[in-house]
C-alpha cells in the first residue's frame, strides 16, 4: 500500500514539474518545458523540498522503460525514407565527425583537468 | 465496430506499441545483441503497412506515449543529483568538460551536415544528437528540426560510443576514470552509460550525470542560438 502511495506521490510531482516547465515555456523562458522541470526538479531535490525517497521509484521507472516512450516517433521514421536516402551521407557524416568531436572534446580536457586518480577501477593490465 | 474502424483508435496504436515493446525486451534479454528500439519498431511498422493504416493515425496513440518524454526528462535529475552528490568536488571541473563537449558536438554536427547540402530541416536534426533522447526531441522541435530524424542518430550515437568509446579514449591517452565517463555522457548518453556499468562503478556515475548535465547544456545553447539567430 505505502509502495503505490510512494509511487503516486513521486509520478504526481515530477508531472506536476512538468506541466509548470511546460507553462514557463509557454509565457516565453526559451528552454524547453522538460529541461524546465528538470532544473527545477533539481533545485528541490538540493534544497531539500523535495526528498529523494519520495521520487526514486516513480523517476526509475520511466528512466527504465524511456525506450517505450520514444517507439511512436522512431516508427515516424518509416514515412521519411525519401529524406533519409537523400541526405544519407551528411547525416552519416555529420553522425560519425560529431561523436568523435564531442568524445575527444570532453574526453581530453578531462585528462588534463583531472589528474590521475588513486580511485581509478577499472583493470589495466600492462600500463 | 469493424475491424478497420477498431484498428484506427488510441487503444490500438498504445496496446500495440506496448505488446511490441515487451516483446522486444524479451527478445533482448535472450540475445543481448538485438536493441530493444529496433525490435519494438520493426513488428509495428510491418503491422501498419499490412493493415494500410498511415503513420499519421497510428501516432495519435503514439503522442500519448511521446507526452511522457517530457516527465522522463524531468525525472533525469534524480540520477544527476544522486551522482552529483558523489562526484561533489570535482562537479566544476566535469562541468566545464560537459560543455565543452556539447558546444562542440552540435557545432560539428549541424556544422557537417550543411558543410554537406542538407537542407536547414535535416542540419537541425543532426544539432542535438549527442544528448539524451527525451531532451534532444525538444530541443530539435525548437531548433525547426525533424523529431524522427534527431532519434535516430541519438540512437546511431549511442551505439557508437557503446561500442567504440572507450577504445577510441584508450588511443587518446584518456584512461582516467571520471574523464572516460565525461566523454562516453556527453556523446553517448544513456546507451553509452549502460555499456559502462560492468566496466566501472565510477566510470558509470560520472558518465549518467555527464548525460544529464550534456542535455541541459545543450537545451540552454539551443535557447541562445535562437535568441541570437533572431
Amino acid at each position: 500500500m505505502s509502495t503505490i502511495f510512494d509511487f503516486g506521490r513521486g509520478l504526481a510531482i515530477v508531472v506536476a514539474l512538468y506541466l509548470l516547465g511546460t507553462w514557463l515555456h509557454r509565457v516565453g523562458v526559451p528552454i524547453p518545458g522538460g529541461v524546465l522541470g528538470l532544473l527545477l526538479f533539481y533545485g528541490a531535490l538540493l534544497a531539500g523540498v523535495v526528498k529523494l525517497a519520495w521520487v526514486e521509484r516513480a523517476a526509475n521507472l520511466l528512466l527504465r522503460h524511456m525506450v517505450l516512450l520514444f517507439v511512436p516517433l522512431t516508427v515516424g521514421l518509416m514515412e521519411l525514407g525519401k529524406v533519409l536516402s537523400r541526405q544519407a551521407l551528411a547525416l552519416t557524416a555529420s553522425l560519425l565527425v560529431s561523436f568523435v568531436a564531442v568524445l575527444l572534446t570532453t574526453g581530453v580536457l578531462g585528462r588534463w583537468l583531472l589528474p590521475q586518480a588513486a580511485e581509478s577501477t577499472e583493470e589495466e593490465a600492462g600500463r | 465496430m469493424s475491424a478497420a474502424a477498431w484498428v484506427r483508435t488510441p487503444a490500438f496504436s498504445i496496446g500495440l506499441t506496448v505488446l511490441a515493446y515487451w516483446a522486444a525486451l524479451a527478445l533482448h534479454r535472450r540475445w543481448r545483441w538485438v536493441p530493444p528500439i529496433v525490435a519494438a519498431c520493426v513488428p509495428i511498422v510491418a503491422a501498419l503497412l499490412l493493415l494500410r493504416e498511415p503513420y499519421a493515425e497510428y501516432n495519435r496513440g503514439g503522442d500519448v506515449l511521446t507526452w511522457w518524454l517530457g516527465p522522463a526528462t524531468v525525472a533525469l535529475a534524480v540520477p544527476m543529483y544522486r551522482n552529483g552528490l558523489a562526484l561533489r568536488r570535482s562537479l566544476p571541473r566535469l562541468a566545464l568538460m560537459v560543455l565543452a563537449g556539447a558546444v562542440v558536438g552540435m557545432a560539428t554536427a549541424g556544422g557537417t551536415a550543411w558543410l554537406l547540402g542538407a537542407p536547414r530541416a535535416v542540419a537541425m536534426s543532426a544539432v542535438p544528437k549527442s544528448v539524451t533522447t527525451p531532451i534532444a526531441v525538444e530541443v530539435s522541435r525548437e531548433l525547426g528540426g525533424i523529431p524522427q530524424i534527431t532519434i535516430a542518430l541519438v540512437i546511431l550515437a549511442g551505439v557508437l560510443g557503446a561500442t567504440f568509446g572507450p577504445a577510441l579514449l584508450r588511443l587518446a591517452g584518456v584512461r582516467e576514470d571520471r574523464a572516460v565517463g565525461a566523454a562516453m555522457g556527453t556523446a553517448s548518453h544513456g546507451i553509452g552509460t549502460a555499456s559502462l556499468v560492468r566496466r566501472s562503478e565510477m566510470q558509470a556515475t560520472v558518465s549518467s550525470w555527464a548525460m544529464a548535465a550534456a542535455g541541459v547544456f545543450t537545451s540552454l545553447l539551443a535557447a541562445l542560438l535562437r535568441l541570437v539567430a533572431r
